[in-house]
């Protein structure tokens, strides 16, 4: 076991224990000490991914002296190392572009835990990337459930607090039906490590037996997880919880926490359940339908808004739909799309989220007729924002056209039904996007003589290099998405 | 002998006459010098028609349009006959409107598009293909409805327009033809009987038959043959009269020319005797005589009344082409100029009536005989030639044409009789809408108990009237020795089929 | 060499608002026209002397490069850009005199340049759909230039339809791409066997491919942005939207029919049989909808989607004659149509007027612009011996040639066309030669008020080379037909 190799361990370890420190510290030393750990995880994340770009093969790695099946253990690959950067990465630079503006939102007092809950929250991702066995996976879903409705209830307005405990709910029903699933899982199957889950439901599945509590399980676990990560028709409490937070957590929120979800189910159907298992119970068939229904409704909710904040979270509503449509295809193709909008999506999300913060900064408010032309006050910040906004549309050279492109091709069955729902979606739902990311550009450019005060703030310079960092990301991620593509497959195909 | 790039002159001289004057006399200041030149340009014009017209046949290719579309002239009889008449015809109308429009504004648009429209008429008769043909057809349409603009009224425009959306329609189905019979033509040159190779042909006889009517309605619509004839009534009595002359007389005689070049020098005569193609076509004319004929007669607009009766005429012209029999074609040929020399006059002076008196309904007509005397009796004395009464040239061709149709073949026998019959009431009918004009012209009828009225006279200047008495002159001398043309045309008819 | 004739306009057009000239600045202009001038040199002496233009950029997917290659499909189109641009540039110094923010507006303008050369030029068709995406973009700021009400809802239609139908095209790159032709060939890329296992996927791929791209040519049912994009002004209607924009988006069907999915597989099927209908009636329709416009701009652009559709029919006819008469008319039609709009722009800058019945008369007082819209109006209609009617011909015999009843009912459909270009274009003529001036305008209407130089020189200039193609279109025509495969 060479150094390199208990990275991951650091990377879940360090911010549980910094997290624990920062509780007790000051403010202003809470958030350095949050940006520098953060900072140290990318960085320990990318000479992971180095290393294993470079041939290495999966391992596994022993949690304490406990060998499996008593022990815990984590599970370390190509792709879980490259989401692994990924999520730090998009972390970081949301931290470092939300969390030191935070005066005029928060009361003093609540400051510390902010960076407390926030490096929680990255351990617990980083956990569930990476973990290899289904009660780990649960408690660090807990823990992430727990720091988010922290991160929105911190929002000290009336709003906030009834977004909180909406988020809440959900968020812990949809935990009851996993743990449900799980309970459900460790009865049929005796296990509650990933690996010889797969063999014993293997095996299930093709004696036959059994057949009805193994279609309940999975489809109590998919629904769970759907409802933690706001799949259609559990869409609900999304945009008020994302409408309403700080900027850093809104930010975080949308891209990563909902995307930790999804991919913890792709790592679920993969390497525990095995996709024959899902294709047989045609459970995917049905999140097929519920990504592509999401995907419209989202753009269709997103249309109506009036606060720039809110139609950001209704068109996260229409981007988790991608997501689940890309799984619900129930082909390697398929995940590996997924997989790559999982990336695509949170550089641009985070990306929108703090540049409509930057723009709510010289407008004063998030509502339309104020944020009209914020573009000439605030250009950078503007640019930043017609970026992400293209990202979402699928225009060339962006992170999202190539996660278009790859669902295109995912969807490419030639001529089956499947082929022809997927398409068509994908073009209703780029004409949508267009609809309401073009009106919100347009907004933004205006010439705003209309007699509303506005203040005169200028945008931190933290906050520059946090957006150019998104930005610089969603245009890397569209001009060499073949090379990450690539290294996505061969983490596939060794993450069973 | 003559080069063949002579062929250009008859042409560009008026164009370019045409131009000078349009370009360089914008606001119109000085009348005498701009008339000196627009007569001298007409004279020469119709001057260096003159060798063309005596030598043998000429062949001239200009440029091609596309890689494929030769531009090309040739002088055959055809092209001689009808230029002979045209260049004629409208040298002399020319001339009737230095006097017709003295003292009118924009005079120089006028006449630059007059001049023009002479330099794009030669164009057309000496078209030695369809596609040249078509040309000069379009440019002639678009040269022309200034003409009818020219008073600039709301009502003038209105009819412009429409005379350029009918004959853009009629265009429009010409090229139809054209393109759809590309395919079968052999070589891109009129020849007597027809260009269409036989062998492509078989098997699609139909079709080629199809594109005839097509483009004999394409054509017919500028010879005012129903059923797009609607533009002729609307358009004449809001020209001025020397316009609407040269429009009844001479550009009606471009959609002739243009059916005759399609039925007889392009498909050809032989494929389309006894057809569908030519019962349609005699029906449509026949039609047409008789309603032109009919609604003149109800007609108490003067000009309208003779715009009417040219729709009927023509069609006398292209019924006798329907027949495809050389009697008949003849004797439409010999009309061909008896209706320009005649509807010329008769225009002109009603042009006259309706500049020195003032009159334009026929019931304001009374005693204006005795009022113009000169101008009255060239408008009876060709009145009586169109109905068909000798001496007249009018007579000649109304002959042939009956005779004509009583010995054509191919065609259902009932149309033996039902066309000589349609000639002679469209004849009666003729008489009617004329010669009563005439009657009620010279013989007013006094009232009971009135004053006799006092007949001031009014007589059009001479440049008005020597046109008019030249043209009547003429019709009637042909009239009596028609001999020359009658060879003329029965060789042109052994030609063709 | 390529990579100049990119990067020249481009990055010329990015720097030049660093250069914060005054509102009226003659150094901007000389500036623009310099940079847009040597790159059309460099385009016209690249194309007279053969050299090859080529670059290749990086593998973005798997099977999916961005290259530029240009043939001589590729060399029509950039002559055409190459001749257009300066002169529209030249025009436009003299028209933004009226209008505001003139930096902004010329450094998208040249920057939309750059990308036309990179459609025009592209060597595969991931590569042309990156640069047809990126050139909505780029004239998006174009077109709510003006900011008022009408721009921005015309931007916001022209993005919604271009980028929603865009998205079609995109499906069937990705596909091609998948199933190994992403490049182009002439006749078609993708092997026989592939054909007759996905047949009639690939035709209903064709067919959106048709769709998608023909968006910017405004086919219908997507053919009403462009009518309203003439809220732009007018030097942007004038080129954009009537030379390069929209054909753009013809030369895009066209190389997707010819070098993609090629005619031999598509020829015959229901496939062109839908492509043909879609491109006949939006001849006859929009041919309708413009004599029913007053406004004269949109009457024009309603005339421009027609047009365009003459095009995209010698494209669906599938031959070789058809494509050529579609590349004909993609030259001449550019060179009428870009006169007719000057002609619209100098009207309104002199006079305020937009609309048809608002122009009567105007023959005395602006007689050079009247001139130049009277002989490119009758140019349009068809007429010999101007060199709209070569094109028109050539369209006409390419589709009897075909022997089919198609190629009659689309010979039909061109003619009915012509008949209402006539009547729709010949009604603004007669209107400003033979009505008089309206009560309002007659005191306007005494004194001369032909534009200035900057905006004769170009119109001028096209008209004489329409004129003369008509008489002389040989070369021109011979040319074309050679490239045909």
């Amino acid at each position: 076991m060479s150094l390199w190799q208990s990275i991951p361990f650091a990377c879940i370890l360090l911010p549980l224990a910094a997290a624990a420190l920062t509780a007790a510290l000051p403010t202003r030393r809470a958030r350095y000490v949050a940006g520098f750990v953060l900072l140290v995880q990318t960085v320990l994340s990318a000479l992971l991914v180095a290393r294993m770009a470079s041939g290495n093969e999966s391992y596994v790695y022993m949690m304490g002296h406990y060998p499996a099946p008593w022990g815990n253990e984590i599970r370390v690959g190509l792709l879980e190392s490259v989401i692994g950067l990924f999520f730090s990465l998009v972390m970081t630079l949301s931290v470092l572009g939300g969390l030191f503006v935070l005066e005029q939102e928060l009361l003093s007092d609540r400051h510390s835990l902010m960076s407390a809950l926030l490096l929680l929250l990255s351990s617990a991702l980083q956990a569930q990337v990476y973990t290899n066995d289904l009660f780990t996976a649960y408690v660090f879903v807990e823990i992430m459930t727990i720091s988010a409705v922290g991160l929105i209830a911190a929002h000290d307005t009336g709003r906030g607090q009834v977004a909180a405990m909406r988020y809440m709910i959900m968020n812990l029903i949809g935990s009851a039906l996993f743990l449900l699933s799980i309970i459900l899982l460790y009865d049929l199957t005796g296990h509650l490590l990933m690996s010889p889950i797969h063999d014993s439901v293997g095996s299930l599945r093709g004696s036959g037996a059994y057949r009805l509590p193994l279609t309940v399980v999975v489809a109590l676990m998919c629904g769970g997880l759907a409802i933690k990560s706001a799949l259609w028709p559990f869409h609900t409490w999304v945009p008020d919880a994302y409408g309403t937070s700080t900027p850093a957590a809104s930010a975080i929120l949308s891209s990563l926490v909902s995307e930790g979800y999804v991919f913890l189910m792709v790592k679920l159907i993969w390497r525990m359940l095995g996709p024959e298992t899902i294709v047989s119970t045609h459970v995917n068939d049905v999140i097929l339908v519920f990504g592509i229904i999401g995907m419209i409704s989202g753009s269709v909710g997103a249309i109506r808004q009036v606060n720039i904040k809110r139609l950001i979270a209704w068109s996260s509503v229409a981007q988790i739909g991608y997501m689940y449509m890309g799984i619900g295809l129930g082909t390697a193709a398929g995940l590996e799309a997924a997989c790559f909008h999982i990336l695509s999506h949170a550089a641009a999300k985070a990306l929108l989220f703090l540049s409509a913060n930057s723009l709510h900064a010289v407008s004063g408010s998030y509502r339309m007729e104020y944020i009209r032309g914020s573009g000439r006050r605030a250009p950078l910040a503007a640019a930043a924002f017609i970026v992400g906004a293209l990202s979402l549309v699928g225009i060339p050279f962006t992170a999202g056209f190539a996660s278009k492109w790859f669902f295109a091709q995912a969807g490419l069955a030639y001529g089956s039904l499947r082929m022809i729902l997927v398409f068509a979606a994908l073009v209703i739902s780029t004409a949508l996007n267009v609809v309401y990311f073009m009106g919100a550009i347009i907004r933004i450019f205006s010439p705003a003589d209309d007699g509303l005060s506005r203040p005169d703030k200028r945008v931190g310079p933290l906050r520059y290099v946090a957006l150019a960092g998104l930005a610089g990301l969603t245009v890397l991620l569209g001009c060499i998405p073949g090379q990450i593509m690539a290294w996505i497959t061969e983490g596939l195909s060794r993450f069973g | 002998m003559l080069p063949s790039w002579y062929l250009l002159v008859p042409i560009l001289l008026p164009v370019i006459g045409g131009l000078v004057v349009g370009l360089c006399d914008p606001v119109g200041k000085k009348d005498r010098p701009r008339t000196w030149w627009t007569g001298s340009v007409l004279a020469l014009s119709l001057l260096s028609v003159l060798p063309v017209l005596f030598s043998p046949a000429l062949e001239l290719q200009l440029f091609r349009l596309s890689d494929n579309l030769p531009v090309f002239l040739r002088s055959d009889d055809t092209g001689k006959y009808f230029a002979a008449v045209m260049s004629f015809v409208w040298c002399l109308a020319g001339f009737y409107s230095f006097g017709y429009l003295k003292g009118e504004e924009h005079l120089p648009r006028y006449y630059a598009f007059c001049l023009m429209t002479m330099g794009v008429l030669m164009g057309l008769c000496f078209s030695g293909n369809i596609i040249t043909y078509y040309m000069c057809y379009e440019l002639m349409t678009l040269l022309t409805v200034p003409l009818v603009m020219h008073e600039m009224t709301p009502d003038s425009v209105a009819a412009g327009i429409k005379y350029l959306i009918f004959s853009v329609i009629g265009a429009s189905l010409v090229l139809l033809g054209i393109f759809q019979l590309a395919p079968y033509m052999s070589s891109w040159s009129f020849a007597p009987g027809g260009i269409l190779d036989a062998e492509k042909v078989a098997g699609h006889e139909n079709t080629v038959v199809a594109i005839a009517l097509i483009m004999a309605l394409g054509f017919g619509t500028k010879a005012g043959m129903f059923p797009l004839h609607g533009w002729l009534p609307t358009a004449h009595p809001v020209a001025p009269a020397s316009a609407s002359a040269v429009l009844s007389g001479i550009i009606t005689k471009a959609g002739v020319l243009g059916i005759l070049r399609s039925v007889y020098f392009l498909i050809g005569p032989d494929l389309l005797r006894g057809s569908w193609m030519q019962i349609t076509w005699m029906s449509l004319t026949l039609l047409t005589v008789f309603m032109g004929s009919l609604l003149a007669f109800r007609e108490n607009l003067l000009k309208k009344r003779l715009a009417w009766s040219s729709v009927s005429q023509v069609s006398y012209v292209l019924f006798g082409l329907s027949t495809m029999h050389p009697v008949g074609v003849v004797g439409a040929l010999l009309h061909v100029a008896a209706h320009a020399l005649i509807k010329n006059t008769l225009f002109m002076s009603a042009g006259s009536i309706i500049r020195q008196a003032k009159h334009t309904r026929v019931d304001e007509l009374e005693g204006i005989g005795k009022r113009m005397p000169v101008t009255m009796w060239c408008f009876t004395l060709v009145s009586v030639g169109l109905v068909g009464i000798p001496p007249c040239l009018g007579f000649v061709s109304k002959w042939y044409l009956a005779q004509g149709a009583l010995s054509m073949s191919g065609v259902p026998g009932f149309f033996s009789w039902l066309a000589p019959a349609i000639l002679l009431i469209s004849a009666l009918l003729t008489a009617g809408y004329l010669l009563t004009v005439s009657i009620r012209a010279f013989f007013p009828g006094k009232k009971e108990h009135a004053p006799s009225p006092v007949w001031e006279k009014c007589e059009a200047p001479w440049i008005m009237l020597v046109p008019m008495l030249l043209l009547t002159a003429l019709s009637i001398l042909l009239g009596i020795f028609p001999g020359a043309l009658i060879r003329l045309f029965e060789g042109l008819a052994g030609l063709v089929m | 060499m390529l990579i100049v004739c990119i990067l020249l306009p481009l990055l010329g057009g990015a720097l030049l608002p660093l250069g914060r000239f005054p509102e009226r600045s003659r150094l901007r202009g000389i500036l623009t026209e310099a940079v847009v001038c040597l790159t059309s040199v460099l385009i016209a002496v690249a194309l007279f002397r053969g050299i090859p233009l080529e670059w290749t950029l990086w593998e973005v997917f798997p099977g999916a490069v961005i290259a530029f290659r240009c043939d001589g499909m590729s060399s029509v189109f950039l002559g055409l850009i190459a001749f257009l641009w300066p002169l529209a540039s030249l025009y436009g110094f003299s028209y933004m005199e009226h209008e505001h923010r003139p930096n902004a507006f010329f450094a998208w303008y040249t920057i939309c340049y750059g990308i036309t050369v990179c459609v025009a030029s592209a060597g595969n068709l991931f590569t042309m759909y990156l640069a047809f995406e990126c050139l909505t973009l780029i004239t998006l700021p174009l077109v709510w230039h003006k900011w008022n009400e009408e721009s921005v809802a015309a931007a916001r239609k022209y993005a919604l339809y271009v980028l929603g139908a865009a998205a079609l095209g995109f499906l069937a790159l990705v596909s091609l791409t998948a199933l190994g032709g992403a490049d182009f060939r002439p006749g078609g890329v993708l092997p026989a066997e592939i054909w007759a296992a996905h047949g009639d996927l690939l035709r209903a791929l064709y067919v959106l491919a048709f769709l998608g791209f023909g968006v910017k040519a405004a086919v219908l049912p997507f053919s009403s942005w462009l009518p309203t994009a003439s809220a732009a002004p007018t030097p942007v209607t004038a080129l954009l939207h009537a030379v390069a924009v929209v054909n753009a988006g013809a030369f895009c069907v066209a190389r997707v029919t010819w070098f993609s999915f090629g005619p031999e597989m598509l020829a015959g099927t229901w496939a062109q049989t839908a492509v043909l209908l879609i491109a006949c009636c939006t001849v006859v329709i929009c041919s309708a909808l413009a004599v029913r416009e007053n406004h004269l701009k949109r009457r024009l652009a309603w005339s421009t989607a027609s047009n365009l559709s003459y095009i995209l029919v010698g494209v669906a006819l599938m031959t070789g004659e058809g494509l050529t008469g579609a590349l004909s008319h993609l030259v001449i039609h550019g060179l009428m149509k870009i006169v007719l709009f000057f002609a619209a722009g100098a009207i309104l800058v002199r006079s305020g007027k937009e609309y048809v019945s608002e122009v009567r008369g105007f023959a005395r007082p602006m007689p050079f612009v009247c001139a130049c819209f009277s002989v490119c109006a009758v140019a349009v209609v068809g007429i010999p011996p101007l060199s709209g009617f070569v094109s028109k011909w050539i369209l006409l015999e390419a589709a009897i040639h075909t022997g089919r009843a198609s190629g009659i009912f689309a010979g039909a459909c061109l003619i009915i066309s012509s008949v209402l270009t006539a009547v729709y274009l010949l009604s603004v003529v007669t209107a400003f030669y033979f009505r008089p001036l309206s009560e309002e305008n007659r005191a306007w209407g005494a004194e001369h008020h032909d534009p200035d130089l900057r905006m004769k020189l170009p119109m001028a200039l096209i008209t004489a080379l329409v004129v003369i193609l008509g008489f002389w279109s040989e070369p021109l025509v011979t040319f074309i037909r050679s490239l045909v495969p």
